[in-house]
């Protein structure tokens, strides 16, 4: 049985934790990238033009009805067939990004089907059109409600970024492997690589957490209390 | 339009619509699904005038005043507002629908207040206030802000500019809701059951700027269960059942001296709570 060999760890810290940048890197694009697409999917659902809905359905059901790997394989693997080279970031970026959008377009829909009815009345009374009120007064209350569940998502996506290793992108998973390959410590390599995974996943849970807190506390904007002397 | 007489000399006259008419409808019908909710209404509100509506729930009032400002749409008969043929124009005989731009920009020109006051939770006061002079009216903010103060002074809340609506009573929210209707400087207000989900004690508060407003020579459509507010404050008080008008009256007659079987009912029932 291995034990915890550190000065393999301290040796090959550097590398894991170049590696977990990259995993950062990658996680932080897909946010960027999916917190915008999604949007335009969830409204694109919502659209009056029924083609642009059946799309997005027959798009959103496809991605959930399949696993995230095999979806990284046919970007990295089978596009090229038709001429689609991707470098294995672009090819794990849009990917991830089109999986993850999938399923935040439907928290999107739901926050902003959370809005009341009211609240399209009074827009509309206002002689808002549909749009507008959209964009002043509906998305702006069922971004805040939805904000926890898409904070709950991207921690999720940190972890399934291991997956981009299949597709070869230089994360913390596919490092760990390729010195594991040389020097068979997997007990301290994989280790660490936990260790690395929960010292980021944690605090960002906590911090959901937190946003959880505050965004339930309605929109009233508590004094700060002053210490009487 | 311009010499319009004072309030007061209205209260109590003979309810002819002598004046120019600001809203008018005529033969208006709805239904939802089979239930037929407006059976034929034909209605017209003189400038300046207060028309207080009564009546049993589920009698058509609020579905009326709703589709005055096209939240609900009518299957059948037109509403003019200033003269202006709202929501559908006849071409050749054959209604067309407005484009959603056209309808906004009728909207725009009635204000309405709900019963659930509907304010913006995400936006301060002055936020809701200066939200559609700004974005649809196009006002210059600094405009708008100075427009929303005076308003808010108006319905007595000139210190709660900054305030998030939950910061405040219902009482309080409903009167930001009038003055965020009445923001789009518009020709007619629409008010829909405004003091129902009020606690009593804050009802008169609400109805106090109703008042000053019919003071000013608004033209209101008030769908009220307030029976006193139509008394004293109505020009006229229209009594509906079962989506149509049952009788229309200065407010003296139709609570002294109602005609109808139906009407006498339905203010005994309200009158002797």
């Amino acid at each position: 049985m291995e034990i915890f060999n550190l000065d393999i760890a301290v040796a090959n810290f550097g590398p894991l934790l170049a590696g977990l940048l990259m995993t950062v890197e990658l996680t932080l694009v897909v946010i960027v990238l999916s917190l915008v697409f999604a949007l335009f999917v969830a409204l694109g659902g919502m659209s009056q033009f029924a083609p642009l809905r059946w799309l997005v359905k027959v798009y959103v059901e496809a991605i959930r009805g399949t696993p995230l790997l095999l979806q990284l394989i046919y970007v990295y693997y089978v596009l090229p067939e038709i001429g689609i080279r991707l470098d294995s970031f672009t090819a794990g970026v849009i990917a991830l990004t089109l999986n993850y959008s999938a399923y935040l377009s439907e928290v999107y829909r739901a926050g902003i089907q959370a809005i009341a009815r009211g609240q399209h009345d009074a827009a509309a009374a206002l002689g808002m059109t549909g749009p507008l009120a959209m964009r002043r007064i509906i998305l702006p209350q069922a971004i805040r409600i939805v904000i926890p569940t898409l904070g709950n998502y991207f921690i999720g996506l940190f972890k399934d970024t291991a997956l981009c290793s299949v597709v070869s992108i230089q994360e913390v998973v596919f490092t760990a492997q390729i010195l594991a390959a040389r020097n068979f410590q997997y007990f301290t390599l994989y280790t660490v690589v936990g260790v690395m995974y929960f010292s980021v996943s944690f605090p960002a849970a906590r911090f959901v957490a937190y946003l959880e807190r505050i965004t339930s506390r309605g929109y009233r904007r508590k004094p700060i209390a002053v210490k009487q002397p | 339009m311009s010499d319009m007489p004072a309030r007061a000399a209205i209260t109590g006259a003979a309810p002819l619509p002598l004046r120019e008419p600001m809203i008018e409808i005529e033969g208006l019908h709805k239904h939802f699904g089979a239930l037929h909710v407006l059976r034929g209404i034909d209605l017209s509100v003189a400038v300046g005038e207060v028309v207080c509506i009564i009546g049993p729930s589920g009698s058509g009032k609020s579905t009326l005043l709703r589709c005055i400002n096209h939240l609900e749409i009518a299957e059948q008969g037109r509403i003019r507002i200033d003269g202006q043929l709202a929501y559908r124009d006849e071409i050749g005989g054959a209604f067309r629908a407005h484009s959603n731009r056209a309808i906004s920009a009728v909207r725009a020109q009635v204000g309405m207040v709900f019963q659930h006051f509907n304010l913006f939770p995400h936006l301060t006061v002055m936020g809701n206030l200066i939200e559609a002079p700004v974005h649809v009216l196009r006002k210059p903010k600094a405009l708008a802000r100075q427009r929303a103060l005076e308003l808010l002074a108006q319905v007595g809340l000139a210190d709660k500019a900054d305030a998030y609506p939950e910061e405040l009573s219902g009482g309080q929210q409903q009167r930001v809701a009038i003055a965020r209707a009445l923001a789009m400087d518009p020709k007619a207000m629409l008010f829909d059951e405004v003091t129902s989900a009020l606690d009593p004690e804050l009802v008169a508060e609400v109805l106090t700027v109703m008042r000053d407003l019919a003071g000013q020579g608004m033209t209101m459509m008030v769908v009220t269960h307030e029976m006193n507010f139509a008394r004293q404050v109505g020009s006229r008080v229209i009594f509906m059942d079962h989506g149509l008008i049952v009788e229309e009256d200065t407010p003296a007659r139709i609570f002294g001296a109602p005609r109808e079987q139906r009407t006498r009912d339905f203010l005994r029932t309200v009158l002797d709570r």
